[in-house]
């Protein structure tokens, strides 16, 4: 079954700042192709590494951005290589790039030298701070972006160093919000005929993944700080069980939880029914979890996430990345998706889908592309004979 | 021109992930009605802040859907509706008789999407859950931690965040292929998968060598590198996120601090060698930020080609950003009542059709007549006798 995005064609220069936008597109069906130097693009080099031993065709990290792509090589810092990726763009629908600001124009190849060919062309650029404003030549890594987005601070315990996220979230949700900008831009190209320009900034995007930090203070000027695993609305702490730790949740069926402490006679002052009220419970939610905290400690983890399910109580275990390895919803649905890589005799369980579009699944067409694995297909889609390729080949184009 | 002029979204969604998709629909053009109850909570003030920004640029209509004729106009205005989109459990909808299948005799082409906890199907599929649960169930809220000390994860929702955008990504990558077919479909976003799916090569690597993940503090996920990290600075709360990968990158941020005595050290030479000693790094990295003002610190490495950024508070981030400011990201609202409210914008620009905050966020009701009288044609009467009966508000 074709995916949601069939017949997009993509032209993915992005390094792992914009990474995932293109791996979104892809597994929905785009063609993307993915366009590397003749050496290979950065993220090949970031371990860890199949089995542990470094190679371009062995990065766990490439692997996971690479899904259901093509890949190509080109050189687009020689005019000749610019010029190609000019006739490539001219066949594509969206080109995603994360280029420093100016770059991709410097080689000929900005957005004006783009329509040129294709007017019709989206170009989606993702970058640290964006196209535009004082910090656009400014760097950043997924911590900075994450810091100066507002993320950072209130992750982590008071007293104690705020914390990164687990996972790279800027470039994550840069990827994201560049899928939807470039989806809104090919609704827009339905009716005006025209491609535009989508400007992504890592840092904005952060913004856009935060809850309470900007609302709260637009609202009362209150500056948000860390406070340990206490979430902002106190309805929420990490407890530790018998034999782990586990989320509590004071917002599900209170009566439920209640009566559940008071049966194993440890319920202390939680019966007042001052707590019924959800405002009395956020203002004493110190107190409330230590009372809490002692209870939970007779039970394990699984046992107390059990019980609190059957009674409609939010409760969760705390767990590792790997726990959903296990995890028997995931397994039911077929979460993790095993991709054969032949050339290695591997099975790769790939993590799967954010959502099931059920008419037209979200899939891993292809496992990711081997260092220029498509030139001739792809070149030849523009009509580049195997002529005139092994002539790019020995000039180092491609 | 807006991307999503003239589609129709009906959003029952509440509390976060859900009102996180759908603003972005509003933000592209999207009429999106959110169809409210009485006696909801909200985070305060409805228009602007943390509740407007959730609810900006959409209508609001309150129907009673335990009542036959709230749950009717509900009815009625699904088949007006591109998108019919909820973040319950999976058996609310269905128990009103909402369910896809029901949706779609009312609407043969609408885009379906259920933002559940768990998804429609599997032996979970009813349990409940919050943002801070699913990131504690995806490994975020162990592996937000110092090494070797307890779980500290997100202070917030993030999960509600990464879910409800991945859920705008979803309703458009439907609504692109019905515009290309004419067919609708149903979408099943567990918030539980979408969150997973964002953990990234971590969880890849755990998949396939079966090992265990400890916290790694703020140590570089990406490129391996040191310094790599947050480093206090002059002040109250007052840090600076630094990352160095390459010995480019460490030549340059050796200059920018004036090339003292310890960047000459041999063992600092090699990325090798800084990584082996991060933590000695990071003491000495300490020794330079420490007296300086966070700003100017990152200003000084910046000017050097160094990445580094002010770990920003809600001022920073609102009041004080240059940057944020000339992407004109918060925007100032006019409310009906003659107020002006602070909003967050969407954070992608696009050049010639703009996505932008369409409107505050509305009162509790504040459509219900105009979406009655408009979309269905209702009479003045007809609503106030609805209203006396309590089918809408």
């Amino acid at each position: 079954m074709a995916g949601a995005l069939a017949g997009l064609r993509v032209l993915d220069l992005t390094d792992q700042q914009g990474a995932l936008a293109g791996k979104l597109l892809a597994d929905l069906g785009a063609d993307v192709v993915l366009v590397e130097p003749p050496g290979g693009g950065p993220l090949r080099t970031i371990p860890p590494f199949w089995q542990g031993l470094p190679d371009p065709e062995r990065s766990l990290f490439f692997w996971f951005y690479g899904t259901s792509k093509r890949g190509i090589t080109l050189d687009i810092a020689r005019s000749s290589g610019a010029a190609l990726l000019r006739r490539l763009a001219a066949e594509a629908d969206v080109l995603l790039e994360s280029a420093p600001p100016g770059r991709l124009a410097a080689l000929g190849c900005g957005p004006e030298a783009l329509r040129a060919v294709n007017p019709r062309l989206v170009i989606a650029s993702i970058t640290p701070f964006g196209q535009r404003g004082p910090y656009r030549d400014w760097r950043a890594s997924d911590t900075v972006a994450e810091a100066m987005g507002g993320m950072l601070l209130v992750n982590g315990h008071r007293g104690r160093p705020p914390l990164r996220a687990l996972g790279l979230q800027a470039y994550h949700q840069a990827g994201v919000f560049a899928a939807v900008g470039v989806l809104g831009a090919l609704f827009a190209r339905e009716r005006t005929g025209r491609g535009q320009d989508v400007d992504v900034s890592l840092q904005a995007a952060v913004a856009g993944a935060l809850e309470h930090v900007p609302g709260l203070w637009h609202q009362a000027g209150t500056v948000a700080a860390r406070q340990g695993t206490l979430h902002w609305t106190r309805y929420f702490r990490v407890g530790r069980c018998r034999d782990g730790w586990v989320m509590h949740c004071t917002v599900g069926d209170w009566t439920s939880l209640v009566e559940w402490v008071k049966a194993d006679g440890v319920a202390a002052d939680l019966g007042d029914p001052a707590w019924e009220d959800v405002r009395h419970r956020a203002a004493g939610a110190e107190h409330l979890f230590d009372v809490l905290d002692a209870w939970a400690a007779r039970y394990t983890v699984a046992e107390l996430v059990e019980g609190a399910q059957l009674r409609r109580i939010p409760y969760a275990a705390v767990r590792p990345p790997e726990g959903l390895l296990r995890d028997p919803q995931l397994a039911e649905r077929g979460f993790f998706v095993p991709i054969e890589h032949p050339e290695l005799g591997a099975t790769v369980p790939y993590p799967g889908p954010p959502f099931r579009l059920t008419a037209t699944p979200w899939r891993i067409s292809r496992r990711p592309p081997r260092l220029g694995e498509h030139n001739g297909e792809v070149y030849g889609e523009v009509g580049i004979t195997a002529a005139e390729l092994s002539t790019l080949r020995a000039q180092g184009i491609v | 021109m807006r991307p999503l002029d003239g589609v129709r979204v009906l959003d029952f969604t509440w509390v976060v992930a859900g009102p996180v998709a759908t603003r972005i629909l509003a933000d592209l053009g999207a009429d999106v009605i959110k169809v409210e109850r009485r006696g909801a909570t909200d985070f305060g003030d409805r228009r602007g802040g943390l509740s407007g920004t959730l609810m900006r640029g959409k209508r609001s209509v309150v129907l009673d859907l335990n009542r036959p004729r709230g749950l009717d106009l509900a009815r009625r205005l699904v088949a007006l509706s591109d998108v019919v989109i909820d973040n319950f459990s999976a058996r609310v909808m269905s128990n009103l008789g909402l369910d896809y299948e029901e949706l779609r005799r009312l609407k043969p082409d609408v885009v379906c999407v259920r933002m559940t906890g768990f998804g429609l199907t599997g032996p979970h599929r009813d349990h409940v859950s919050y943002g801070p649960t699913l990131q504690a169930l995806t490994g975020y809220t162990l592996l937000m931690g110092e090494p070797g000390g307890p779980p500290a994860g997100f202070g917030y929702s993030y999960s509600d965040l990464a879910g409800g955008n991945l859920g705008a990504l979803a309703v458009l990558a439907a609504l692109w292929h019905r515009r290309r077919t004419g067919c609708g479909q149903l979408v099943d976003l567990a918030q539980l998968e979408a969150v997973a799916s964002v953990v990234g090569p971590a969880l890849l690597a755990r998949a396939l060598d079966g090992g265990t993940s400890t916290p790694t503090g703020n140590a570089s996920q990406e490129a391996p590198g040191a310094p790599h990290g947050v480093y206090p600075c002059a002040g109250d709360e007052r840090w600076l996120a630094i990352t160095v990968f390459t010995d480019e990158d460490w030549g340059r941020f050796a200059h920018a601090l004036g090339d003292p005595e310890w960047t000459r050290a041999e063992r600092f030479a090699t990325r090798t060698g800084r990584l082996e000693h991060a933590a000695e790094l990071d003491r000495l990295v300490a020794t330079w930020s420490r007296d300086r003002v966070a700003e100017q610190a990152m200003a000084v490495l910046q000017g050097a080609g160094v990445a580094a950024g002010v770990v920003a508070n809600a001022e920073d981030l609102c009041a004080r950003d240059p940057q944020l400011a000339a992407r004109g990201h918060f925007v100032e609202v006019p409310t009906p009542e003659g107020r002006t409210v602070r909003i967050d914008g969407p954070p992608f620009l696009l050049s010639e059709t703009p996505a932008r905050v369409g409107g505050p966020g509305p009162l509790l009701g504040e459509h219900t007549e105009e979406v009655l009288g408009e979309l269905l044609g209702l009479a003045s009467e007809e609503i106030a006798e609805l209203r006396a009966a309590g089918a809408a508000g």
